[in-house]
């Protein structure tokens, strides 16, 4: 299979889509319900869509073309009124967040499509250890081009959506002292990480060339990486958020990825260069571990400093484009989140007074549904 | 020869050695029923492997051979110092379910709730009709609709422990399972209080039979609500998890020993105090299955007990019946659960595989009514035959039901975990 023409589309319109947790009202753990929701969902009024996810306690929700917050906002909280009154109708919760807190991988069910099949065949106990909850958002780009210079150049923020999202500090019932402990199970497939430093479509063609001649790939679907690019859709989608809590924080954060693509794209105030990956993998390790109290270093001027302060500069130097996205709603609740906490340190907050992590979950739940 | 020996070699009510046939029906009952117990979990494992039966099919089978229906082992009489322990093994399971309903998904999904309703009384009614139409006496057959209410609990919570189903079908068959055997219990209470109007002197019959069943009623939702309280109350200074099913089973033979005391009826205030405790006590109480260990030793006692209660005695003249009864009940839940099954949001599917679930039928109904294994002396002027087809028909529906039970939730509600996959 050669790679798909990279299909024109409006540059910085957004589309949101949302793994979310199906949990049992009365243990609260994970619930294989999807088939049922998604049935009770056929004839749902919006111009969002929803359909499965890889294993039966989850599922996927994603936004229409979006180009501002407020619309952004109305449409997923729409989503959300009408997928908790259908879920209230099947005694079922649902949650953000990017882990469940307890739920074991053993017992979850692989959904039952040809995709999936392959997948769990392909990578065995990984699929179903794939049972982590994350929000991607995709960009749009009028080009491959632009869209794999924007890629790239984009690298140097990844620590920030990490640390902002991050809503999974619990993993098979233990508190791993990560903000993001999500992205670990990402990690553990072969294709995850940082997609390959090049800089024009035709040549990321080569690349997927070889890379299909191999056998490895079929598809672009069999890249995991951290951003990659969306031909068929004509967007890149960055892919290292957890699901956040609340749909409130997931418009945020697109709209805040909106901001520094249009100010990437309008003052370029960098070219990317390989070199700026020397310094990836530690500085998506801090902000994982850490959440925003974690590290950053500048790939360019090679200095430290806390990734809370970059965040704090980054949407200084956005303002003037976030006023022109009408996104300052937006950036300011980020602006709380730096104050408040991450959804990891609301979870780890819940869980003090000696509470069982069922009562985690379900605080998770009200809030998510409510 | 050494004491061992010379007790294994007779029993104290026979001459012959205890492992002939004729020693074992002389040994001591509590002797008897050890054994029997051991042959029961020996025969659940092998049925559940050779044919992937569900375990409860083996004890109650074992404790069929034992009866007086078979091998004849053990006489029903025997259960009578077991009485206590059954009810125990009961009202646990019973505590267990009340904690696993969720009241608001009722009004969340007021067709569930309809559907509660429906299914019970359809059930009820088609099964009364039915007899009354094949000539049997009408207070007979409304009684014997009364019961057909009902599904069992009991089975029904140790199935879904077994096969551990998570799904639509396993959450419905529970709330449903503890709303019609409640509903069930109303109804034989209204059918005592019919059956004393029908009697001359309303007066000095009706009014006390209506105070009873009020009294009753109320009574048993009251304690069951200060049970929960008091759970509650009593599991706030306690930390250790070890302790919560002790706690449990305590507060479980305390309510139902007040209850029996003030004659009210022991498992609809243990089902309440179940429902209670969970919405007072929210994820701090921790309801292990069948209360642990010591709980799943009294279910297996409970299983042949039932199992001894196995009658088919006249089904070659009564079959008629039991077959109207049957079919009835399965007709009744059946058209219930399809007419709301699309507007409480079940799949056709679904609604089969819930329709099959619900066929187990409870002779719990009657226990909860009454505090003894004597159907008839709880119900004195029931036609005989009547009686008795019902309970040729509990029998036939512990002995399928379980099956239809599990081959619905695996297969056609597919609901219970998939097996591993070679090499995965």
């Amino acid at each position: 299979m050669s790679l798909a023409e990279f299909t024109t589309s409006e540059a910085l319109t957004l589309g949101v889509e949302l793994e979310l947790q199906l949990v049992s009202m009365h243990d609260h753990d994970l619930s294989p319900q999807a088939d049922d929701l998604l049935r009770e969902l056929e004839r749902h009024t919006g111009a969002w869509d929803v359909k499965p996810e890889i294993t039966r306690s989850m599922i996927e929700i994603g936004t229409s073309i979006q180009r501002q917050h407020a619309p952004l906002v109305a449409e997923l909280t729409d989503l959300r009124q009408q997928l908790s009154r259908a879920a209230r109708k099947l005694n079922i919760g649902i949650a953000g967040g990017g882990t469940h807190a307890y739920q074991h991988w053993s017992e979850q069910q692989i959904y039952p499509t040809d995709r999936f099949h392959y997948i769990s065949e392909l990578y065995g106990y990984l699929a179903k250890q794939f049972t982590v909850f994350g929000q991607h958002v995709h960009v749009g780009c009028e080009n491959g081009d632009t869209a794999l210079w924007l890629l790239h150049a984009l690298s140097r923020y990844v620590p920030h959506f990490i640390a902002l999202s991050a809503s999974s500090p619990y993993v098979q019932g233990v508190d791993t002292g990560f903000d993001s402990a999500r992205l670990n199970s990402v990690f553990a497939f072969p294709l995850s990480g940082r997609a390959p430093f090049v800089r024009s479509w035709d040549e990321f063609g080569v690349y997927f060339d070889k890379m299909t001649s191999t056998g490895v790939v079929q598809s672009m679907k069999d890249f995991y990486w951290d951003i990659r690019p969306k031909p068929e859709f004509g967007t890149i989608e960055l892919r290292v958020c957890d699901t956040p809590l609340t749909v409130d924080k997931a418009a945020a954060l697109a709209c805040y990825l909106q901001c520094i693509c249009r100010y990437l794209r309008e003052e370029k105030p960098f070219e990317p260069e390989e070199d700026d990956y020397l310094v990836y993998t530690f500085n998506r390790f801090q902000a994982c571990r850490f959440g925003l109290d974690g590290e950053i270093v500048d790939p360019k001027t090679k200095t430290r400093q806390k990734l809370r302060d970059d965040i704090l500069r980054t949407l200084a130097r956005v303002d003037e484009h976030a006023l022109d996205l009408q996104a300052l709603n937006a950036s300011q609740l980020i602006r709380d989140t730096l104050h408040e906490g991450n959804d990891a340190q609301w979870l780890r907050s819940r869980r003090k007074g000696g509470m069982p992590l069922s009562a985690v979950v379900e605080d998770a739940t009200k809030r998510w549904m409510s | 020869m050494t004491a061992l020996e010379s007790w294994l070699s007779s029993s104290p009510g026979s001459a012959a050695p205890l492992w002939t046939l004729e020693g074992l029906r002389g040994a001591d009952p509590v002797l008897g029923f050890a054994l029997v117990m051991l042959a029961a979990v020996a025969l659940a494992e092998l049925l559940h492997r050779k044919l992937r039966a569900p375990r409860m099919l083996g004890h109650m089978i074992t404790g069929a051979l034992a009866s007086p229906l078979a091998l004849r082992l053990l006489d029903r009489t025997d259960l009578d110092p077991w009485k206590p322990i059954i009810d125990l093994a009961i009202g646990v399971l019973v505590f267990e379910l009340g904690s696993r309903i969720r009241p608001r998904w009722l009004i969340d999904n007021p067709w569930l709730a309809f559907t509660c309703v429906l299914e019970g009384v359809l059930a009820g009614l088609c099964v009364a009709a039915t007899l009354v139409s094949l000539g049997a006496p009408a207070p007979s057959a409304w009684l014997a609709g009364a019961v057909a209410m009902s599904t069992s609990p009991v089975i029904t919570l140790v199935l879904v422990h077994e096969v551990r189903s998570r799904g639509q079908v396993t959450e419905r068959l529970l709330i449903i399972t503890a709303i019609n055997t409640a509903l069930a219990m109303l109804a034989l209470k209204a059918w005592n209080v019919v059956a004393a109007a029908g009697s001359v002197n309303i007066g000095n019959e009706l009014v006390p039979v209506i105070t009873d069943a009020v009294v009753v009623i109320g009574g048993s939702f009251l304690l069951g609500i200060f049970a929960g309280w008091l759970l509650a109350k009593l599991n706030q200074p306690l930390r250790d998890a070890a302790a919560a099913p002790v706690l449990q089973i305590a507060l479980v033979i305390l309510a139902a020993m007040v209850a029996a005391q003030w004659k009210l009826s022991p498992l609809l205030a243990l089902l309440i105090a179940g429902m209670a405790a969970r919405s007072k006590m929210g994820h701090m109480l921790t309801v292990e299955p069948q209360l642990g260990s010591a709980g799943a030793v009294l279910t297996v006692l409970l299983f042949i007990a039932l199992g001894m209660l196995f009658t088919l005695d006249g089904i070659s003249t009564l079959w008629p019946w039991v077959i109207a009864i049957l079919a009835a009940r399965v007709v009744g839940k059946g058209v219930a659960v399809a007419l709301l099954a699309r507007l409480s949001a079940l799949s056709w599917r679904q609604a089969a595989a819930l329709t099959l679930t619900l066929q187990p039928m409870s002779s719990l109904a009657v226990l909860l009514a009454g505090n003894t294994f004597g159907w008839a002396s709880q119900f004195p002027g029931v036609a005989g035959g009547v009686l008795q087809a019902l309970l040729i028909a509990t029998t036939l529906s512990h002995l399928v039901g379980p099956v239809l039970t599990k081959w619905s939730l695996q297969s056609l509600a597919d609901e219970c975990p998939q097996p591993a996959a070679k090499g995965s």
